[in-house]
């Protein structure tokens, strides 16, 4: 199983580095001199070229991608235009509050996402099991903005419960991890839903209801052993849905995290910090990619037989 | 059943306990909370002249442009009390206010000032301009000589500046946030100056005690300044890179100091002008809103289309509209607030049947002249408005002028390039004298091609340079004057548009607030009175 | 995990009843190999049956597809429905509400947003499906490819899959469009390069499936070369999870535009996308809300419409993809 295990760390190893070139030359494509944005409207050519050399954008591409590479290995990814810091030490302020606002969301989805498919799968059929279905559609087809909008003008701006933007407060975090898991709690709610529905449709599961409710309670605790590994799969899934959605919570509520300040990094044509949050969002999707693999082969018996 | 309602019992209290922290969070007496769009880079004004909060409110500089009570700017002496200038208009002799320490307890002195001056010089980035203007400043730069050869320290409070050639604006100057006096012995010490609070020392009224980037910054006063105590003690500025949600902070009581500049101009009228209407305050935001022309467009370069396009666009309905009236609308280069403005400038007025008539004389068929108009993403809303509405006006008398949007940096190299057809931008005055525009648009050739406007005419160019060694400011006056009428009148080399009111809101806590007298977003936190 | 001896009973009972269902999941599986057989013999169902069969068992499908159907025709008949042209501004009439003159009222610029919400359909429909169908056409290639080549090519294009995959998707595309600049035809090929890998996996793994199936190796046997099982057998007989996947990919495309456009990345005024009029509209919420309402409550029901359908299709066309 060790091996296994390393193996996959291999392969993981191998495909980040992939990701790194492919950032690179992404970003080597893009027509305008980041340095003219630097130095703003007032700035003259001179002024300009000087810059250019600085920061090294004149050399020739192998070199650059050598520096890139060497640098982002040491956690160097090189000082942010816009933001004037070191693009590691931004990330890692930005992170903290990434971090907060993805367990909360995650817990939001779990909590939601498996009481609701419960409740759903037990009750099959009924008006809570078709309202929990519709609702958890509507949160896989709602855009992450519209509810963080309507989530920030009813909570923050009409009822005044939690703070309109920033992270001052735990408060703060409240709505956006709302908005964020929503999404995730409807793919929870679904998914625990079916897989609860495949072993309550077992016709032993009649017995089981003719004994009393206690068993009922015992046996779908053991259901739910069990599809708790799609659900830990679709977690590590969703980890990357979730960054994708912190850009856009993170950008209405004003959250530093990483989405925002790749936002940022964007409008600020902020080559090296677009380049740090991008390369680190994809490492954190290919570390949890790897943990829910390698969590998958530990809890998983026939598997690991077969290792 | 008991379940669920011990759970909503249990959410409702947490509710309660988090609206009790939100009331928490109100503001302590003597706080000032204020939003900006962008974090700052760095404190430093030698690598920055977009960041002036910090500058402005922790360093002193010799005078400062202050509003009279009629509204007028006025340079007031600051750290300098006292200033002669030879028959020649070259030499300045200084003499420096008495007494006054940096925030870490050493005395300002002459020998700062000289190094204030040479520093930027030798950082050779950004506000060069002004101190470049003092002898000696090229062999400075090119690292030739140490020191500046303009720059006489007599003792710890006088020393005189001599200039390369006659400025008449060089006080007006000096009082640009740029020119903030440092600390020569901290320069001395510190790596990195402008990144760090406690290496960001000065003489003025407040002290940089906490950054922590792209979130919030902390000014708080700083107990040895020489000046009258403020009334705001600290000042908080969040980071909210979003006009909306700042304009909800405000609403919810968040803020304190609301910046409208960025909000729509329907939101202000709908909101602001009616819930708040006694706490705006409004100053002209001294600078020119324009369209540019670039003379080596296919169609562009044709005179009769330039004045064809100033008379085809509405601006009047433009600044009703768009703006609900918040506006000035200029004829010129020289905008109103500026010394040298000409109320009489007559410049063109809407009149979309000459226009046509116009283009048709200069045989142009209907719908044949086409230009691009490239639009700044970064640019805020209402400029973007702006462009939508130029372009469907002149779609009106048969000009094709599509709007394309680049990101920021393809915009600036676009521009930088010379190659761009035209586009709406404002340009903010950064000292109360002609020559911040002027100079900087039809200065010379590498001036008027850096804003892609590729103006052919250097006699002219030649006289805007020659103007700002003029001493006689009647004379100089009209000489700006008489170039400005050339070159609008007779050349239409852009189309003025408006020059805008810049609106602030005060929230609760707020007495007064006397904003930056050219309408900068920046504003002296000891010009905001708390109640 | 140690559960009580009464529950322990019924654990094992569970167990082996679990044993039981996958023993019989290998016979269905058998099952469902002599079917493909039979199937190719077999008159193929026609996409009339397939319809009749949809609305008998799923007649919330069935309404979204006369959703989207409506949808469709908005945006094909937009010139001669929409009152007014999209990019008219009447300066004078900005935000107002919904009324005779305009029936959903005017956005920040005072053009009608009726005109725009059936233009913004165009857009919308567009990025859903001519993106989708780029990455099906790709990722669907690629996939038999490593499918039915295996070795390195195999491992290839699956790792390059695997980095592509690597990324959330929001901050790829985002990547992309800076590079590539905004633009319709841009975000289409942000949007194509964004999702051809999750496509190429599936196909791939459907491909090696039907690689064991009889019928394929009977085909190798005879000496049919690999390029015709490639494209006459493997890709056709992964149409039906194509299928699937189409309407599962259209409304996450249509989404991922709409979140481009709404962090102004995307499409730029006064072209009408809806995120783009969302996010326009999002400052007057509070005073206009019809503003961002309108175009926001238009994405989810296209998005809701196509999420319904591609679950009927996948439970008439794919049981095994049913989860």
């Amino acid at each position: 199983m060790l091996r296994n295990i390393l193996i996959r760390l291999l392969q993981a190893v191998l495909v980040l580095l992939g990701a790194a070139l492919l950032v690179f030359i992404m970003l080597r494509i893009i027509p305008g001199n980041p340095a003219a944005v630097l130095m703003g409207e007032h700035a003259d050519t001179a002024v300009i070229e000087k810059m250019t050399k600085e920061l090294g954008l004149d050399q020739p591409v192998h070199v650059q991608l050598i520096h890139y590479l060497a640098g982002a290995l040491r956690g160097d990814f090189g000082t942010s235009y816009s933001l004037g810091k070191p693009v590691s030490q931004l990330m890692a302020s930005a992170f903290s509050n990434t971090l907060i606002l993805a367990l909360m969301a995650s817990a939001f989805a779990w909590l939601v996402g498996i009481i609701s498919g419960i409740i759903a799968a037990v009750k099959k059929n009924s008006i809570l099991d078709h309202l929990f279905m519709g609702v958890s559609l509507l949160g896989v087809s709602m855009p992450v903005f519209m509810a963080a909008m309507v989530l920030q003008f009813f909570f923050s701006y009409k009822l005044k419960i939690f703070p309109i933007a920033g992270t001052q407060s735990f408060a703060g975090f409240i709505l956006p991890a709302v908005a964020l898991g929503w999404n995730s709690a409807g793919s929870v709610a679904r998914l625990v839903r079916s897989t609860l529905l495949e072993i309550l449709e077992e016709d032993y599961i009649d017995t089981a209801r003719a004994k009393g409710r206690r068993q009922m309670g015992v046996l779908i605790l053991h259901a739910m052993r069990n599809a708790m590994l799609p659900v830990i799969t679709m977690m590590a899934i969703q980890l990357s849905g979730m960054l994708s959605g912190a850009v856009l919570t993170e950008t209405i509520f004003s959250i530093n995290g990483i989405g925002r300040l790749a936002v940022q990094a964007i409008t600020g044509r902020d080559i090296p910090l677009l380049q740090g949050t991008v390369l680190f969002s994809a490492a954190l999707v290919i570390l949890g990619n790897f943990l829910a693999d390698s969590l998958y082969h530990v809890l998983d018996p026939r598997i690991r037989k077969e290792a | 059943m008991r379940k669920t309602t011990t759970l909503l019992t249990t959410a409702l209290t947490c509710a309660m306990a988090l609206q009790a922290s939100c009331t928490a969070l109100a503001a302590e007496d003597g706080v000032l909370r204020t939003a900006v769009l962008y974090d700052m880079t760095t404190m430093d004004v030698a690598k920055t002249s977009d960041n002036y909060l910090v500058p402005m409110n922790v360093f002193d500089r010799l005078f400062e442009t202050r509003k009279t009570e009629g509204g007028n700017a006025q340079i007031v002496g600051s750290l300098c009390t006292d200033y002669q200038v030879s028959e020649d208009g070259l030499t300045y002799d200084f003499t420096l206010r008495d007494g006054v320490v940096f925030s870490n307890g050493s005395e300002l002195t002459a020998s700062d000032v000289q190094y204030t001056f040479e520093r930027l010089l030798k950082a050779g980035q950004e506000n060069m301009d002004i101190p470049g203007e003092v002898a000696g400043a090229e062999q400075v730069i090119s690292k030739e000589a140490d020191t500046l050869e303009g720059f006489k320290v007599t003792d710890d409070l006088h020393f005189s500046v001599t200039l390369s050639n006659p400025n008449a604006g060089f006080t007006a100057e000096l009082s640009a946030p740029a020119m903030s006096i440092v600390d020569a012995e901290t320069m001395e010490k510190v790596k990195n100056f402008g990144k760090a609070p406690e290496d960001t020392i000065g003489s003025g009224p407040y002290i940089v005690t906490e950054w922590k980037t792209n979130d919030h910054y902390t000014l708080e006063y700083n107990p040895k300044y020489w000046g009258e105590e403020p009334s705001v003690k600290k000042v908080i500025v969040n980071v909210i890179p979003d006009a909306n949600t700042q304009n909800l902070m405000f609403q919810n009581g968040e803020l304190d100091l609301l910046d409208l500049q960025s909000l729509d101009t329907a939101i202000v009228e709908s909101t602001y002008k009616t819930m708040y209407e006694s706490q705006i305050v409004s100053t002209p935001k001294v600078g020119l809103t324009y369209l540019t022309f670039n003379e080596n467009q296919e169609y562009l370069k044709d005179a009769n289309v330039r004045k064809a396009i100033c008379m085809a666009i509405d601006v009047d309905t433009i600044i009703a509209s768009l703006y609900n009236g918040n506006a000035i609308r200029e004829h010129g280069i020289i905008p109103t607030g500026i010394w040298a403005h000409n109320d009489q400038l007559a410049g063109y007025s809407y009149d979309p049947d000459g226009a046509k008539q116009l283009l048709s004389q200069a045989g142009y068929k209907d719908g044949e002249v086409a230009f691009e108009i490239a639009q700044d993403s970064a640019a805020d809303s209402n400029i973007k408005l702006v462009c939508q509405a130029i372009s469907e006006q002149l779609k009106a008398v048969g000009i094709k002028a599509n709007i394309k949007s680049y990101d920021h940096a393809a915009w600036l190299d676009l521009r930088n390039s010379s190659k761009m057809d035209s586009f709406v931008a404002v340009w903010g005055m950064d000292y109360n004298d002609p020559a911040n525009i002027m100079y900087t648009f039809f200065g010379n050739e590498k001036n008027t091609r850096q804003r892609s406007l590729n103006y052919p005419d250097t006699a002219t160019m030649e006289r805007v340079s020659a103007a700002r060694a003029v001493m006689d400011d009647t004379t100089r006056e009209q000489e700006y004057q008489a170039i400005e009428k050339k070159l609008i009148e007779a050349d239409a080399v852009w189309c003025p548009l408006f020059e805008s009111l810049h609106l602030y809101c005060m929230g609760d806590r707020v007495e007064s607030f006397t904003p930056h007298w050219a309408g900068f977003s920046d504003f002296y936190a000891a010009d905001v009175v708390l109640k | 995990m140690k559960l009580p001896n009464r529950s322990r009973q019924i654990a094992e009972e569970f167990e082996k009843r679990q044993q039981e269902q996958e023993n019989k999941q290998q016979e269905s599986k058998q099952q469902a190999n002599r079917e493909y057989l039979k199937n190719q013999i077999a008159e193929e169902e026609t996409f009339f049956t397939l319809i009749r069969r949809l609305a008998r068992e799923n007649k919330l499908a069935v309404v979204s597809f006369f959703v989207i159907l409506l949808i469709i025709l908005g945006a094909v008949l937009a010139p001669i429905l929409a009152p007014y042209s999209f990019s008219d501004m009447d300066l004078l009439h900005r935000l107002n509400p919904p009324g005779a003159q305009h029936l959903l009222g005017t956005d920040e610029a005072g053009r009608d947003i009726l005109t725009r919400l059936l233009y913004g359909a165009r857009v919308s429909l567009l990025t859903g499906v001519v993106p989708t169908v780029m990455s099906m056409v790709i990722g669907a290639i690629l996939g038999v490819i490593s499918g039915s080549y295996g070795g390195w090519l195999d491992a290839l294009i699956m790792r390059l899959a695997d980095i592509m995959l690597a990324f959330p998707s929001m901050l790829l595309a985002m990547v992309i469009m800076y590079m590539l600049g905004d633009g319709l035809i841009n975000v289409f090929l942000t949007l194509a390069l964004v999702n051809w890998a999750s496509v190429a996996r599936i196909v791939r793994a459907q491909a090696l499936q039907l690689k064991k199936t009889e019928y394929v190796e009977a085909a190798r046997v005879i000496g049919v070369s690999r390029t015709k099982i490639m494209f006459r057998h493997l890709l056709p007989n992964c149409l039906p999870t194509l299928i699937v996947l189409f309407t599962l990919n259209v409304p996450s495309a249509i989404l991922t535009e709409s979140s481009l456009s709404f962090l102004g990345l995307g499409l730029q005024p006064p072209a009408a996308s809806w995120g783009l009029m969302v996010n326009a509209g999002r400052q007057y919420l509070y005073m206009a809300p019809w503003v961002s309402l309108v175009p926001g409550a238009a994405i989810m029901v296209c998005v809701l419409a196509f999420n319904f359908l591609g679950d009927g299709l996948r439970d008439v066309l794919d049981p095994h993809l049913r989860k």
